[in-house]
């Protein structure tokens, strides 16, 4: 498919309690097929309502949101999101909940039973299929999480803060994880890597993870600026924070998000 | 690489599982060791200290065991224990049916449950002893009928509020996952609302039982003197505290006994709640 453009975020507004609360107004993205975007943003200024609104879980009070041509009003099954809050079934076995989207999809069951084995595996959790969430600790957890996303072979995947809660060195682990998966081609059928959208408040994880970054301004959030992250890839955390642009791009961004709305 | 370390940490895993599960083990024989140790020792003071009272007042345990022979031996307890058992079943099944039915309805539904609240409200509020009186004349005082409707009345406030809490308090987390990934209503139930609202139910569950079990005596003595309740009735009138005794320890026993059961329940169906090490 030539789309250049995979999700487009249209002059989109939003707000709560009837008007009282606007959390972002008038945003304009696109996101081109195979992008990362990594949305940076302070505390509560509405990331994770914007990653709701692309996903059609919550509506926009203006504007739209088309992914593929087409305006997004319900979760489609080419787009998968990961959670903040990991978002796991603590009845569901390791195996159950990666199978959970695959079979909300209706995919066939011997089907399901090759992508769950090999999604487990990727993210690291072979010898884990039987355990249930409260036995992992929060680094596992979110590997489910990531396995139940990648394993509907999506076109888009929606990230929000998925690494937000985790320790320092579980965090770095897991994004150089991310980066090596989303680097094989094979792991969607053979077909290119997905679409990404990830938001983050950690400015590091959003120059080692993304193609560009967009930085918002605290509520009601508007887009500061957009920064095109000129390291080549294939990458690692350490090759990142090694590279000669690292220490110019963070400080853009530090200083962005310090800045005072003008 | 990190397939190694998976499994690597899967087999120090299975290592630290068996230690806790050895761990455990051993931690339970010695609770249950201060269990037993101390029922004991009551009963050994009780055994003691009994002879020195009025035997109108108080028996020892060896004679309230010899008790329990003679009536068993005439069939007394037996019958008393079936007519008991059908009324607290029968009871405890119809408060099971429709307080999780009217806990769901009014959990999920709003309409539902503004329609029953003030009324669970008022009547759980009521003392439900004082509807007895109430409920026999309703069923005309005639077979069982007004002591299982006793028993499933004493029962079912705990199983109707506790579902209900168990469905209303479904982590909304946990429905916006079903939500992003195309869930059906059907599938939302049985993915995310029933299994959540399951450790509330039993709970639930686990006081209903020892209500079911007032219920059942209550009724015994209002409607009808029947069962247990009789028996109690009946040996408190003659004096014959020894044989008293042989129904009251029949029903602390069905009440230990169920709710240890439900609490097993608990931790094999929802084992993520159960609070380990
Ligand atoms: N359903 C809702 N109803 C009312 N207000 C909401 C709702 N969801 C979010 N908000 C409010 O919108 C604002 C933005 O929330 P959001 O969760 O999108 O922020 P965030 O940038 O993801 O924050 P964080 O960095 O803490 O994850 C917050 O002030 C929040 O309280
Ligand atoms: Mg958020």
């Amino acid at each position: 498919m030539a789309v250049a453009e995979r999700l487009v975020v249209e002059r989109a507004s939003k707000t709560f309690g009837g008007g009282e609360l606007t959390v972002f107004a008038d945003l304009d993205l696109a996101v081109r097929d195979q992008e990362s975007v990594c949305v940076l943003g302070p505390s509560g200024c509405g990331k994770t309502t914007l990653l709701r609104a692309m996903h059609g879980l919550v509506g926009l009070d203006e504007g739209r949101i088309v992914v593929d041509g087409s305006v997004v009003l319900r979760p489609r099954s080419n787009v998968a999101m990961v959670f903040q809050h990991f978002g796991l079934m603590p009845w569901k076995s390791v195996t159950a909940n990666v199978a959970y989207g695959l079979e909300l999809a209706g995919v066939a069951r011997q089907e399901i039973a090759e992508r769950v084995t090999r999604y487990v595996e990727l993210v690291g959790l072979k010898g884990f299929e039987r355990s249930y969430p409260h036995t992992l600790s929060g680094g596992m957890q979110q590997r489910v999480g990531l396995a139940r996303a990648l394993a509907m072979e999506p076109d888009i995947l929606l990230m929000d803060e998925p690494f937000g809660s985790l320790d320092a060195q579980t965090r770095e682990i897991l994004q150089d994880e991310l980066l090596s998966i989303l680097q094989i081609t094979g792991v969607r059928g053979g077909r290119a890597p997905a679409t990404m959208v990830f938001i983050t408040h950690s400015i590091e994880e959003a120059i080692a993870l993304g193609d560009r970054i967009v930085v918002l301004s605290a509520r009601p959030a508007r887009i500061r600026e957009t920064i095109s992250v000129d390291i080549p890839r294939p990458r690692t955390v350490a090759s990142v924070i090694a590279h000669p642009r690292f220490v110019e791009l963070r400080d853009r961004c530090w200083r962005l998000l310090r800045e005072r709305t003008a | 690489m990190t397939v190694g370390e998976a499994q690597r940490a899967a087999g120090t895993r299975a290592g630290a599982l068996a230690a806790a599960r050895r761990r455990r083990l051993r931690l339970d024989l010695g609770d249950w060791g201060v269990r037993i140790g101390s029922v004991l020792f009551v009963l050994a003071v009780w055994e003691f200290v009994a002879p020195r009272f009025n035997p109108l007042i108080i028996r020892p345990p060896t004679h309230i065991f010899r008790a329990f022979g003679e009536l068993i031996a005439n069939g007394e307890l037996q019958e008393a224990l079936g007519q008991s058992l059908r009324e607290f079943s029968g009871g405890l099944v119809i408060a099971l049916t429709l307080g999780i039915l009217l806990g769901i309805a009014s959990g999920r539904y709003r309409f539902v449950y503004n329609a029953i609240d003030p009324l669970v409200s008022a009547l759980y509020s009521v003392p439900s002893v004082a509807l007895v009186p109430l409920i026999a004349v309703a069923f005309k005082f005639q077979g069982d009928a007004p002591r299982i409707a006793t028993v499933a009345l004493f029962a079912i406030f705990p199983i109707l509020i506790n579902t209900q809490q168990g469905v209303r308090n479904v982590d909304r987390g946990l429905l916006e996952v079903a939500k992003a990934f195309n869930t059906s209503e059907r599938r939302l139930w049985t993915d995310v609302i029933i299994p959540s609202a399951v450790p509330f139910l039993l709970a639930g569950v686990r006081l209903a039982i020892g209500r079911a079990l007032i219920g059942m005596i209550v009724s015994e003595f209002l409607v009808g003197l029947v069962g247990l309740g009789y028996l109690i009735i009946v040996y408190e009138n003659v004096f014959r505290i020894d044989r008293m005794f042989v129904p009251v320890i029949v029903v602390a026993t069905m009440g230990i006994v169920l709710m240890g059961l439900v609490q097993w329940i608990e931790g094999r169906v929802a084992p993520w709640t159960r609070r380990e090490q």
